[in-house]
């Protein structure tokens, strides 16, 4: 019996053209939604494939739900099938599904649902991308929580996703608003969803995954053809967007067009601009007019609410700058890749500005400055630079490769010495990398490079799996190393192709061939030149594109993925410590040192470190770095945290000495002894006494407990440690009352010599200013990580001028943060933010500045005056929670705004005599046993015994 | 009146005293009411059962006469696929008694994996998870709800928040629906007693740690008020032992466990919710519905979805016990506050009453059982 079911809930209306593989995939994912009233309107745009079979087939299979609609003739996009589907749509609710995608088997049901209960005219689920081997939610932080929006101004973010399938439309909505899409244009989505958005009564949201929008990988660039199409498209886009503002315009909604063009240049042109390194002369002349064109239109504000590079890059392609915009769009944020540096940025009047034209207006300044982002004063390891090939000769099988990059401010001096590899990555996967020497040399403003290499002896790819390698650089420069990304600007790497031999033998592909990937990036890939590669290859990449290969290689990645964690995850080392590291032999005298899990090599491990080279005493010294070497002492042996060495160092060690801790879920053999230093003395609540750690779960409780209970000795400097910090930690090893060996040198002066040798790194030999250390607690973003960026809550500018002539400001950040001080300030505020030990700088600093850091005991030792900036206190005592009141103890000045700080500043010498007494009382209570001897009782406590190996 | 339908609870037993078991007999209670016919389904007995009533207006079965035991090893593992195969099947049995229109509900996880193996005679299942989405996701029953519940026609969280949360780690079943109200008071609380109450298990999930130390914080200011620890548990001695190092032990009372919810909240003025973790806390609707304005720590989506902070009740940031110590003080010092969030918090408990919340449960059957109407017809 054949019966339609009289008034569906939902008409999903299914657009297809020439996709006979995938249409029934597609329409199966509709007849099995949880919902029952579910029509399917079939719309074929006259396809000539064996589409039209395989839609009839699926009607017949299913008359009651499945109807087929065909187009006289193809229309060439989305829209028209779209409107011809609306047209024979009989759901009280109307969803659009492309025959390539699926929807989630509830979808229907969750969007239904919310529209019924919150009388929505719109409802919008969430959409995944899904790729062969990941998946991607798309806009996920719009699709968080459930939702309901009276007006698109309540979320002007949702113009953002401008998709039409994830979305379930009341009919009669559609029918009021007469919202159809609009033909012979592409990008009939965004209009669309434009139009549904200002049109819609009520929006709901709800963070249900309702569309899979399936995403098969593009192979290789494209053709010219291609590309000529692509600038008709942004043509196309463009005309969308136009139509856009005069819809928005229309309803009266100016703010939505600002909020579009935000989006529009924060999103659309990014998109655009990145993929221009890959595209012709002729090409970025006829996109840069039609961008200029449109961003011409544009209210300033928008400039002013965008991402800043993209503003920058907006910016320029109105002044006909479209190289600099491109080099703004290459330093936009982006997911997994650093932003890149490819042109250098101009310092003017103490500022750095992007580009040293069009600073003639307020306008231009205001856009163009960069100082934030620390160009000129971040280590220049942390930079990412661009660099450009010029030349590719290839010589038999030998490639010759000359290229140059970007040396932004000239940080890296001429005497700079240059040595550096090209490395060449598998671009799907990370790890795997083959690398040849280049020659480096100064050229003008730039630096040059250039490599010559057998491609058939350095590369040697596995083939079908690695088919595409990047290339980038690695230079040294000095102590830095920074990674130069490669682009290809003209023409240069064309006609590049050298033979190779994948070690799937020859079959699978016998020559790379250089090309410019759609980043822009230079790559190579392996390609099939003579037999049997030329036959082998194609069909074997048509197949790997079905749905079965695609899974195939799903499940190969995936194993691959698991296996490689498993034999070097965390998990697995610790398992293997515990199981076996542990019965090795124990290396009496060796010591494994870490400050601060690696990052540094400072604070009390350091001290010990010292006093015990210093007696020359047979012991082996290991230290544990995280990141870079770089800043430990060379003579010790050095192994990189949570590596194989490590974790073998620490089962076989006889000390640990650390201030933190040690990796959670090591065993510590009753062999070895660990000395826990901690890292300073407690004004806010730790460990359990701490909110965050105090509610957390049992096994929290119990993973804390036995970190904890690996310590053998405790230092400490005072019994308010043994009161607060001990009993917060849970420590139940005995407290060592030694203070700390880190504090030394603030009781017995330090080393003059090395105090100069410091003041002359910080250009203040022969200075005579007061040198003010500012060095506040550090500060966690939302997910508790430091900030990357600090700026210090007080103005910069304001100090220059009040104390330019009299003090000189040292800002001290986290060490995993850096403070931008912009270069018109230089000489008068300095960021120290970068220096593994504080110890010389206390030593050095004439007064301190902080808030609630434990730096607060130690500099106390001196007693130099001190200054408590603390703007936010009531907040942090009771978020934080504190062990005493600081009003009541601080032995200097509480203050708690900009005014009251400078007024201090300016007169130190009161603030000294004012506290004498109440810093002499600190000191007391807070570092009784600190007397100068702690680094010589901890080494002849444990160190002196002569043990060796 | 909606479709009389059968309705299967299976819960992983239903004899314990807790939150989970007074839920679902509550509820089947209720169903009954609509003229259900309900079956409440037990995996196994509990280790000490507690008395719900003799002869319930609904069927209660338990699968197994003993527990099964935890696997581990592959023998054990084998054995225990044995035992739930065998649950399984009477649970089918039970099932295949159902007339058209049944629904199964899951209502934890642990029972889910014997509903799962039993044919359910085409009846929908409905999952339900009786925590918060960041208290399984801390846990081991992680994987399992995200592998057993993933086939459930729906999986119903206790409040949107956390329906949310499952929806969008792409649970797309997720819905929620909230605890009815389960008491009737025959009074709201007078408000007058100096004390400050707090019920529930002694245990470290509860936090009562917690209370006491901020106890510590406001008692000395307050010595005519009284902090009263109903319950038992584990952590019972070590409370007792805090409280007395704290030196609050002469203002803390440790009464045992209570059926009496009346006695209990008329004789407090404010409730305190200490824990670590909470689903839907049960104890904070009891004590709205006594007109209580509780303090609580903010350890759930539930804590919010049933308190409006400043309107009918006090909630703090979890583990800061300082800024718990405050929010109590604030009570204690304030009688008009106490009135006014106390009011209000009665006023605002009645969206949970039981009409409410069981036509939203006859709504989801319609739901669920919608798809299976049609293609029978069709």
């Amino acid at each position: 019996m054949s019966l339609l079911v009289s008034e569906p809930d939902v008409t999903i209306i299914v657009i297809v053209y020439n996709d006979a593989g995938r249409l029934a995939h597609a329409v199966r994912s509709a007849l099995d939604q949880s919902l029952a009233g579910v029509e399917i309107v079939i719309v074929d745009d006259a396809s000539t494939d064996a589409t039209p079979r395989v839609a009839e087939r699926l009607a017949a299979a299913r008359p009651d739900r499945v109807r087929v609609v065909t187009l006289p003739e193809n229309s060439g996009g989305c829209g028209r099938p779209r409107n011809v589907g609306m047209d024979h749509a009989n759901g009280r609710y109307v969803m659009f599904l492309d025959s390539d995608d699926t929807l989630d088997p509830h979808a229907c049901r969750n969007l239904v649902t919310a529209a019924e209960e919150t009388g929505a005219d719109l409802v919008c689920g969430r959409c995944v991308r899904v790729q062969p081997e990941r998946e991607q939610n798309w806009y996920p932080f719009l699709y968080r929580e459930s939702r309901v929006l009276t007006s698109i101004s309540d979320e002007p973010d949702l113009l953002y996703d401008t998709l039409s399938t994830n979305k379930c439309y009341r009919r009669e909505f559609l029918d009021r608003e007469n919202l159809r899409f609009v033909d012979r244009l592409h990008y009939e989505d965004l209009l669309f969803s434009a139009q549904a958005y200002v049109g819609a009564r009520k929006i709901a949201i709800i963070p249900h995954r309702v569309y899979n929008w399936i995403v098969v990988p593009r192979a290789g660039t494209l053709s010219i053809t291609h590309r000529r199409a692509e600038l008709r498209n942004f043509a196309d886009r463009l005309e969308i967007h136009r139509r856009i503002d005069a819809t928005f315009r229309l309803r009266g909604a100016i703010d939505l067009i600002k909020r579009k063009n935000v989006k529009f240049l924060n999103h659309d042109l990014l998109l655009y601009l990145r993929e221009l390194r890959s595209r012709d002369l002729e090409y970025r002349r006829a996109f840069l007019d039609l961008a200029q064109a449109y961003i011409e239109t544009m209210e300033t504000a928008v400039f002013e609410e965008c991402n800043p590079m993209m503003a920058i890059a907006g910016y320029l392609i109105v002044q006909g700058d479209l190289g600099a915009a491109m080099a703004a769009a290459d330093h936009a944020p982006r997911k997994d890749i650093p932003p890149t540096l490819s042109i250098g940025p101009v310092e003017r009047d103490g500022r750095i500005y992007w580009s040293d034209a069009y600073l003639g207006t307020e306008l231009g300044r205001r856009i163009l400055d960069v100082t934030d982002l620390g160009i000129h004063s971040a280590p220049l390891g942390t930079l990412t630079l661009g660099g450009r090939l010029t030349e590719a000769r290839q010589a038999g099988r030998e490639l010759v490769l000359t290229g140059d990059f970007v040396n932004p401010l000239g940080r890296i001096g001429a005497a700079t010495e240059l040595t550096g590899k090209l490395e060449i990555r598998d671009r799907r996967r990370k790890g795997r990398a083959f690398r040849v020497p280049v020659t480096l040399w100064h050229e003008g403003d730039r630096i040059g490079w250039r490599t010559g290499f057998t491609p058939a002896r350095a590369v040697r790819p596995i083939g079908l799996v690695d088919q595409t390698w990047g290339l980038w650089l690695r230079v040294n420069a000095g102590e830095d190393t920074v990674s130069v990304r490669v682009t290809s600007p003209r023409t240069a790497h064309e006609n590049v192709v050298v033979p190779v031999r994948p070690r799937l033998t020859r079959a699978v592909g016998d020559h790379l061939e250089a090309y410019v990937a759609d980043s822009g990036e230079l790559a190579l890939r392996i390609v099939g030149r003579r037999f049997p590669a030329r036959t082998v290859l194609p069909p074997l990449r048509g197949l790997a594109r079905t749905n079965l290969g695609v899974k195939a290689w799903q499940v190969l990645t995936r194993a691959e993925k698991r296996l490689r964690k498993g034999l070097t995850g965390r998990t697995t080392k610790i398992t293997v410590f515990n199981r076996i590291l542990v019965r090795l032999p124990v290396k009496k005298g060796t010591v494994v040192f870490e400050s601060h899990l690696g990052a540094q090599y400072s604070d009390n491990p350091k001290y010990i470190y010292r006093e015990l080279r210093e007696r020359g005493t047979p012991h082996r010294a290991i230290w544990s770095y995280s990141t870079s070497k770089q800043g430990f002492p060379a003579e010790a042996t050095l192994v990189r945290r949570e590596s194989w060495a490590y974790y073998r160092a620490l089962a076989r060690a006889e000390y640990w000495v650390d201030n933190q801790g040690f990796p959670a879920g090591l065993t510590k053999r009753r062999q070895t002894t660990y000395i826990q230093t901690w890292h300073g003395s407690a004004y806010k609540r730790m460990g359990f006494d701490e909110p965050s750690v105090k509610q957390s779960t049992w096994a929290e409780h119990v993973r804390r407990r036995l970190m904890t209970a690996r310590f053998d000795h405790f230092l400490v400097r005072s019994e308010h440690d043994v009161r607060t910090l001990a009993t917060g930690l849970g420590v139940t090893a005995p407290m060592m009352r030694a203070g700390y060996p880190r504090n030394d040198p603030l009781v017995n002066g330090g080393d003059p010599e090395e105090t100069a040798a410091l003041r002359g790194r910080l250009g203040l030999a022969d200075d005579t200013r007061t040198v003010v250390l500012y060095a506040p607690t550090f500060r966690t973003d939302d997910s508790d990580r430091p900030a990357p960026r600090f700026s210090p809550p007080f103005d910069l500018d304001r100090f220059a001028r009040e104390f330019g002539n009299s003090h000189v400001l040292l800002v001290r950040a986290h060490y995993l943060s850096t403070a931008v001080v912009p270069p018109g300030l230089r000489g008068t505020v300095i960021d120290v933010s970068g220096m593994h030990d504080v110890t010389p700088l206390l030593l050095l600093a004439d007064a301190l500045v902080t808030d609630y850091s434990s730096v607060m005991f130690d500099y106390a030792l001196r007693d130099r005056p001190m200054i408590f900036y603390t703007p936010d206190l009531d907040e942090y005592v009771l978020r934080r929670g504190t062990y005493f009141d600081l009003a009541e103890h601080a032995p200097g000045p509480v203050v708690g705004d900009e005014d009251e700080l400078f007024a201090a500043l300016a007169d130190l010498d009161r603030v000294h005599r004012d506290h004498a007494e109440r810093r002499r009382r600190f000191v007391e209570l807070f570092g009784e046993y600190d007397t100068g001897t702690a680094a010589k009782a901890v080494v002849e406590r444990f160190f002196s015994g002569g043990r060796r190996g | 009146m909606a479709e009389a339908r059968d309705i299967f609870i299976v819960c992983n037993n239903v004899e314990e005293l807790g939150g989970l078991q007074r839920w679902a007999h509550h509820i089947a209670r209720l169903f009954t009411e609509r003229g259900h016919r309900v079956h409440l389904v037990g995996v196994t007995h509990a280790d000490d059962a507690h008395d719900y009533g003799e002869d319930p207006p609904y069927a209660v079965t338990v699968l197994h006469e003993r527990r099964p035991k935890p696997r581990s090893g592959a023998v054990s593992r084998l054995a225990h696929r044995a035992t739930v195969r065998r649950g399984a099947a009477r649970l089918s049995a039970l099932f295949r008694t159902a007339a058209p229109g049944g629904i199964v509900i899951a209502a934890q996880v642990w029972a889910m994996e014997w509903v799962a193996r039993a044919d359910t005679a085409g009846m929908p299942v409905i999952g339900m998870s009786h925590e918060s989405y960041a208290a399984t996701r801390q846990s081991s029953r992680y994987r399992r709800v995200k592998r057993h519940f993933a086939r459930a026609d729906r999986l119903l969280a206790l409040t949107q928040a956390d329906a949310d949360a499952w929806a969008f780690d792409d649970m797309s079943n997720a819905a929620a629906m909230p605890n009815p109200l389960h008491v009737t008071p025959a009074s709201a609380s007078p408000r007058t007693e100096p004390v400050v109450v707090r019920l529930g298990r002694l245990s470290f999930e509860k936090g009562q740690d917690m209370l006491l130390e901020a106890w510590s914080e406001v008692a000395v200011r307050h010595p005519s008020w009284r902090l009263r620890l109903y319950g038992t548990g584990p952590e019972e001695e070590t409370l007792r032992r805090q409280a007395a190092e704290l030196g609050v032990a002469a203002s803390v009372e440790f009464p045992g466990p209570t059926s009496d919810l009346e006695t209990a909240l008329t004789g407090a003025s404010i409730f305190a919710l200490s824990s670590r973790e909470e689903g839907f806390p049960m104890s904070i609707i009891e004590a709205m519905a006594y007109g209580l304005p509780t303090v609580a720590f903010d350890c759930a989506p539930g804590v919010r979805e049933l308190l409006t902070d400043g309107h009918d009740g006090l909630v703090v940031t979890p583990g800061n016990v300082t800024a718990f110590a405050a929010a109590l003080e604030r009570l204690m010092d304030d009688e008009h506050l106490r009135d006014s969030l106390g009011d209000a918090a009665g006023i605002s408990v009645r969206r949970y009453a039981p009409d409410i919340v069981i036509d939203r449960w006859e709504r989801t059957f319609t739901l669920v059982t919608e798809r299976a109407a049609r293609t029978t017809i069709a």
